[in-house]
Formats: C-alpha cells, structure tokens, sequence
C-alpha cells in the first residue's frame, strides 16, 4: 500500500508563527498556522502578495527558522531533523534564473545528483531520463545561461525531481513561463504526480485557473493566517448564496414575471443583450437566481404552459477568484471597517468590496450579463487577484 | 526494504518521473562519510569547472600566471629602484613572498566568494541548502578548486622567479620534511580564513566581494609576505606572530631556500627580543603554525556554526542585493 495508516501526514503544522526582524516594526509573516495535508494530496495555497506563502514553503523546507509552532514534514521535524526532510522533499521556486551558467544542462543536474548522494553512474542515469522526462533532450549539451526562462525552469523542475521527492514543494512555479511553457510545467507536475500514488505536492500560485485546474485542497491565506481551507468546489459554495442558471429559451412573451413569483426563485430577468442570439430563431435569455438548485424542476415545468421551449440551460458557477476576493476582501473589511475606509458591512450584503460588490449586485439585482462576466473570468484563464480592495489600506503589522 | 516500481505502467510514464511508492524511513537516511565525501569531490570540480571554464586552457594558464608575476615585478621594479640594484636575498624573498600571496589570496577568498556567487549570481545557494550535502563541505570543496589553481599559479611564478630572475633555488637543498607538513597546515589556516570571510559574508546584505581582499590586504601588512617583520613596530609584529600566515610563509621560505632571509626574526626583531634567538628553527614553526591555526580553526568552525544557523534565522540563504 502506498499510503499504509502508519505514513504520517506529509505535512503537519501546528501554530506556527514567524515574524522576521525588520527595520521600523517587526513583521509577523505567519500567525499561527495549523495545517495539515495528507501524502497523496494535491494542495494548494492561495493568497494576496505577503500572504506569507514563500515563508510558509522556507520553513518547510529547511530554509528559514520557525518563531514558534511546530512543523513537520511526513513526521520529521524542520528544526531537529533538517537532513531527514531534505532527502526527502524537494522545492522549485519560479520567477528567478538559477543555475550555474558555464555547465551544460546535463552536467548541472548531475552535480545536483551527487549532492542528492547517488552513486555517479547512477546519477548520470537519473539525469538523462529526467531530461527527457522534462523535454529538454535538444538543450542536453547547451550551456545553462543559454537556455530560456522556460527551458531553465524545466532544468529547475528535473534538479527538483532527482531525488524522487515524497512531497515537492512549487512556489510559484509558473510565474514569468509563456502560455506553452506554463502547460508543459503543469502537465509535467500533474504527471509525475499521478506516476506513484501518494506523491505530495505543496503549490501557491497566483493563476486561480491553475490552482482550480490542479490542486484537490486549497486553503486561502492572508496576512499569515489561513482564512479558508476546503477543494475549489467547497470554497466556491462558500460564496455562493443562489444558484445561478442562465436559460436560453425559444420565446417567453411576459412569462419572466410569471417565472420570478415561482417557489424557490430569488429573480428571473431577461438578459439585456439579446443581440447575442441568432436572429433567425429568436430566442431569449433569462438569467434565474434560486435559492436552491432544487427550484430548478419548478421552473422547467412552468415553461410548457408560456409556451416557451429550451434551448440551453446553464448553472454559472462562482470562479476561484470571486472566492479569494470575498474572503481577503472580507477579512480586510472587518477590520477596517472601524476605520472607515470602506463602509462598514450591513448583516444581509456580506461586505463586498470593489469588483465582487458589483458581481454581487449582478447577482441580487439580476443585472443583464453577470452570467456571460462570470464566463469571461473562467475562459480569461490568469486573472489577476484582485487586489484594489485591500491595498489602500495602512499595513496592520 | 526494497521499494516498489512505480505502480502506473510503465512504458506510458516517462522513465524519469517513475519512483517508488512506498514510504521507506530508511530513504531519510544518507551514508554518512561517503556522502559528504561525494559532495566534497563534486564541489571541488565545480569550482574547478567555474574557475575554468569561463575562457579556453590557454587563456586561462595565463591568467592564472599572469597576476602572480606581475605582482611580483611590480616589487622587483620598486625594489630595484628604491634600494639601486637590490642584494639577491631581498629578491627572493619578494618574489617567493608575492607569489605564495596570490595564493592565500584565492585560498581565503575562494570559500566566501562561492557564498556570493551562488547567492547573487547563480541564485543556487538555497537548492545547495535544501540538498542533504552539508553546506560547508561544499563551501570546502569549492574553495578547494581555487586554493588549487592559486597554487598552480603561485608555483608557476616562484619557477619564473628562479629561471628568470635569478632567486638561488637548489633542489637538493630543499628540506622537504619542513616543506610537507608546513604546506599542509599551512593550507589548513588558509581555508580556516577562508571560512571566516564565508562565515562574514553570509550575514551580510550588501554586495560584499571586496571582503576577502580588504582582509587579505591587511594581512599582507603583518605577515611578512614581502617585507621582514622587523621593519614594523613591535605591536605590529606581536601580531603578525599570531597569524598562523605568518609562520607559514617562513615555514615555506626556510624549507625552499635554506639559510634565506627569515621574514620573523632578525637582529631587533621583537621575535628575537621575546625569545633571544635570532631565527625560528623548522620545529618550533610547525609546532607554532599548528597552534595558531589550530585556534584560528576553532574559531572559523564555531563562527561558521553560528553563522549558519543566523542566516537560517533570518532567511539569508536567498536574500540577493537586487531582490
Ligand atoms: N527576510 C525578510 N525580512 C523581513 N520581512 C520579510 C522577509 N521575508 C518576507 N518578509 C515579509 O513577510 C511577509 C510575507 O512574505 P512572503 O514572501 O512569505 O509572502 P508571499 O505570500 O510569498 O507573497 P508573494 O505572493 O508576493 O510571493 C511580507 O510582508 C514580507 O514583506
Ligand atoms: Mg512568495
């Protein structure tokens, strides 16, 4: 059994705090982390700029001392056992240009595998087979400072892999790669994960696409503290209070009023652009929030009476970022509230700002096209976090 | 225990990305001695390969050649003018003096600048710390490759010395049961220096390449190297005998050219007002030279301690002056 009961949690982090010495004020980095994620699990950590997930990642692998807390890595503890983790993790950061620029690919990975301990034979063996793992067989023989950031980061990825690591510790791993390159590290990370089970990955990431394409658990960190922890569909339940379904039917005539007064149903409007739809066929758009998917069957089976047939139904989803948003939007809110930046939450608007005010309002006051915004968010792929909410903000450290 | 192949098929999985899938505590383990071993030999070719390979042999060779002699002309140039036609003993001594400099110089600086380069530079300082090698084997094996080529150059410019600028050199004179082991505690307090400026450099957030020569610099001023000790001030002199350099350079100068011009004593050196004794004998520099860098190894090695675990402390490892 790959993951027999006696394995401990890959990673086991018990309130963990940080705060680094810094000039005017002390910076408290992490606040009291609790953590736990199982080897085999795909884990993601989400949060804004100084969130603290590169110190999060530093001390579970060796490279920065805990404050206080306790963290330990499939049972080794980060500071008594630091040899133990280190031959059994292994991390690749993105966004920076490692990499001993005279050596030639091969040989840079080999010097890494004899600081991984493997006999040199071996360690040849394992290079090769990782660099075509990799795809980086054409620059084998090229000097490292003449490979692209892409191709150094492939580099990085197979130095990362050489010694099989139980957990692989990605910090942000994809910052600054094309769109090509980016996949190719995603799909290289997806399959050698699913090559032997119980294979552990720690990612943060900016790229909500990519955190809800990969990782099984996310948890949602903001200013050292995790505000969410749960997989992408959890946590995009969270913030979602109706069930949006976006319905395309041949005709409805005055029936949208007829469908808003069903059970179950917050609103039902048409959809302002109709242009949008074939002008042969004229069909409309409604845009339905229920309290409940359940109110779904209600509304379909009043459509026969109006006469109006479907054409394409549709449940808009809440994306990754509407989630991100809410909850650092959110945790920001409360405590500024007092101060008055931002108007202090009424008990029913759950304290929206910025951008995910206006989706709130797209949903509530069923607006024209919050379906087709929602759409746009999902196909755009790396949406930014949204950041305007919390940056006017006096630092709280 | 002997793991499982990877479960997948294989075939469809990249060789490289198979593995083991059980989680055997016995892969937490290393082998001991061998590893850093390993990692000591790797290290050493490393920095030989970063030393080398930045220009072809040729080019190299010169360079390597280059400093040391020029160097030591630039004295010879001085000293002929200054003294008019200097006596062949004071000629020795600068160049043996220059020549074995360039090599402390690269010994002391090798360990520190390879913090720096794979700090700034390569920016592969933190994978060198998350791997299980032990950072200051490396470091060694590093500084190693630049103590070798310092020494390649040093003896290069001591041979162009005695072929070309007349330093009284007899083979069958040399006193080699001084040489041997002067040589190899000598090396032993050069790299100790060394891991003190690696040691200093590590905690510091500036650009700090000009450390290893601003140390080296002083040093030069109280060791010996191209002047006798006697010309200094007796404080100055007091502690030029506590640098383990110091000893070694007459070590070095004693075993290569017997009865030669001793960089330590005199007549009215403060040597020779402490112990009576004009000159240092073979014996009494070894067993000097080993305590000196004995203490000196003893400090590096707790200063290093301490110094490592501070930058693990503060984040250190990846900290570069553009980030
Ligand atoms: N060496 C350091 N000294 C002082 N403060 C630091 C140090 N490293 C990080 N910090 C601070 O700690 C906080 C957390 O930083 P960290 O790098 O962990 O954030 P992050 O979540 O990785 O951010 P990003 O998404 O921008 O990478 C930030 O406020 C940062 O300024
Ligand atoms: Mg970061």
């Amino acid at each position: 059994m790959p993951s027999s009961p006696v394995t401990p949690p890959a990673i086991d982090v018990r309130e963990l705090r940080r705060v680094y010495k810094a000039k005017p004020d002390d910076v408290t980095a992490l606040d009291g982390i609790d953590l736990r994620v199982e080897s085999g699990e795909f884990f993601g950590l989400l949060g804004p700029n100084g969130a603290g997930k590169t110190t999060l990642i530093k001390i579970l692998t060796t490279l920065l001392l805990p404050t206080s807390g306790a963290a330990r890595v499939f049972g080794f503890d980060v500071v008594a056992d630091t040899k133990k983790i280190r031959r059994i993790m292994n991390m690749v950061a993105g966004g920076e240009q490692s990499g001993y620029g005279l050596l030639t690919t091969r040989e840079q990975l080999w010097m890494f595998s004899q600081f991984y301990g493997m006999p040199v034979r071996d360690g040849w063996r394992r290079v090769d087979e990782l660099i075509e793992a990799v795809g980086l067989s054409e620059q084998r023989g090229q000097k490292v400072h003449t490979l692209s950031t892409g191709e150094r980061q492939k580099m990085n990825f197979a130095r990362g892999l050489l010694n099989d690591p139980w957990v692989f510790f990605l910090d942000e791993p994809t910052l600054g790669l094309d769109v090509s390159a980016a996949r190719a590290v995603r799909e290289l990370v997806v399959a050698w994960k699913a090559a032997v089970p119980g294979r552990t990955i720690l990612l943060t990431t900016h790229y909500m696409a990519e955190a809800d394409e990969l990782c099984e658990r996310l948890a949602i960190v903001d200013r050292g503290r995790i505000l969410a922890i749960g997989s992408p569909a959890e946590l995009k339940k969270r913030v979602q209070r109706e069930s949006l379904f976006r319905l395309e039917l041949t005709s409805l005539g005055r029936g949208v009023a007829a469908l808003a007064a069903l059970p179950g149903v917050v609103s039902a409007t048409l959809a302002g652009d109709q242009a949008e739809a074939p002008d042969d066929r004229q069909t409309v758009i409604v845009n339905l929030a229920l309290s409940d998917d359940s109110a779904l069957g209600g509304v379909i089976s009043a459509l026969g009476p109006l006469g109006a047939h479907i054409v394409a139904l549709q449940k808009s989803e809440p994306t990754l970022e509407d989630v991100f948003v809410e909850l650092v939007g959110r945790g920001f809110t409360q405590e500024a509230g007092d101060a008055g930046v931002f108007p202090a939450p009424g008990a029913a608007s759950e304290a929206r700002t910025g951008r995910d005010a206006i989706a709130a309002v797209h949903a509530r006051e069923t607006a024209e096209d919050g379906a087709t915004a929602d759409e746009d968010e999902r196909a755009g792929a790396t949406v930014e976090p949204a950041r305007e909410p919390v940056e006017p903000v006096a630092p709280r450290r | 225990m002997s793991g499982v192949e990877g479960s997948s098929t294989p075939g469809k999985v990249a060789a490289g990305l198979r593995g083991r899938a059980d989680f055997d505590p016995a892969r937490a383990e290393g082998h001991g001695l061998a590893d850093s071993r390993r990692a000591f030999t790797t290290s050493v070719r490393l920095g030989w390969q970063i030393e080398s390979n930045w220009t072809d042999p040729l080019l190299f060779l010169i360079f390597l050649v280059a400093r040391p002699v020029a160097s030591a002309l630039i004295l010879i140039v001085m000293l002929e003018v200054i003294s008019g036609g200097a006596n062949r003993d004071l000629r020795a001594f600068v160049i043996t003096g220059s020549a074995l400099w360039s090599f402390v110089v690269a010994g002391m600086a090798g360990l520190a600048w390879s913090v720096l380069d794979d700090r700034e530079r390569y920016r592969t300082l933190k994978y060198l710390v998350v791997s299980p090698s032990t950072l200051v084997v490396m470091l060694l094996g590093r500084g190693t490759a630049r103590v070798a080529s310092g020494a390649m150059g040093a003896m290069i410019a001591i041979g162009v010395g005695i072929v070309f600028l007349g330093v009284p050199f007899d083979v069958t004179r040399v006193d080699w049961g001084l040489l041997v082991p002067v040589m190899v505690v000598g090396l032993a307090s050069i790299v100790a220096l060394g891991l003190l400026l690696a040691a200093t450099v590590l905690q510091s957030r500036q650009d700090s390449w000009s450390y290893p020569d601003a140390v080296a610099g002083a040093l030069f001023l109280v060791v010996g190297a191209i002047f006798p000790l006697t010309v200094l001030p007796g404080a100055l002199q007091a502690v030029g005998l506590l640098v383990p350099l110091t000893w070694w350079l007459e070590g070095v100068r004693q075993a290569l050219f017997p009865g030669a011009l001793s960089s330590i004593g005199g007549a009215g050196s403060f040597y020779a007002q402490v112990t009576g004794r004009l000159t240092p004998s073979g014996g009494e520099v070894i067993i000097v030279l080993l305590a000196t860098t004995a203490i000196v190894t003893l400090a590096a090695a707790t200063i290093y301690g301490v110094s490592e675990r501070r930058a693990r402390d503060r984040g250190l490892f990846d900290r570069t002056t553009g980030s």
